[in-house]
């Protein structure tokens, strides 16, 4: 549960759920709104760490 | 479909003061919008601030206050704030005193930053909701 991707995916459907619910009114919209937000986070933290690669930190 | 029509939302909220409800819905994630009738989204909101503080505290986050020098201290001060009612009692009880060291530290001010964050944005809602900018 402590590995880097579990909790960016839990962070991920945590701020999802809140934005669907929070722009969204309808149930289909939220769904919707939901799948695109968490998608969003989690292929795009995995293309920032890919575009990261070549740069380690030492 | 939305939660409801808006003529048939129990607005408690609507007698009190925009200031008294926005106080309450800073002070206790989803109440401002449970006071206003928002019944099927108020717990959500709620759920969702209070997993990821819990989740912040967990993972030895910090509840960042003010220090001297540190100009970004204040903005994470403000955003840790936002979490209310959940804020004080951590601090209370001794929590969210962060471990530098650990290796999750990082990952629980995130989530506790993010919850307070979360919950600032929930007070904005529930302006335009007092103030008929949002009908839902």
């Amino acid at each position: 549960m402590l590995d880097h991707f579990s909790l960016m995916a839990l962070h991920a459907v945590l701020i999802a759920v809140f934005f669907a619910f929070l722009w969204k009114a309808d149930r289909r919209e939220r769904w919707r709104y939901f799948w695109k937000v968490f998608g969003a986070l989690l292929l795009g933290a995995i293309a920032v760490g890919w575009l990261m690669y070549p740069f380690p930190r030492t | 479909m939305p939660e409801r029509a808006p003529g048939e939302r129990k607005a408690v909220a609507t007698t009190l003061p925009l200031q008294v409800v926005i106080l309450l819905a800073w002070l206790v994630p989803g109440l401002g919008h449970l006071l206003l009738g928002r019944t099927r989204r108020a717990p959500v909101f709620a759920v969702v601030i209070l997993v990821a503080f819990a989740v912040g505290i967990l993972l030895n986050g910090e509840l960042i206050v003010p220090k001297d020098g540190d100009p970004l201290s204040y903005l994470a001060f403000a955003a840790v704030l936002g979490n209310g009612v959940l804020f004080v009692a951590a601090k209370l009880l001794g929590l969210g005193a962060g471990v530098v060291t650990s290796a999750s530290y990082e990952f629980g001010n995130t989530f506790l930053l993010t919850a307070g964050m979360m919950n600032l944005l929930l007070l904005l809602d529930v302006h335009d909701i007092v103030t008929g900018k949002k009908d839902w």
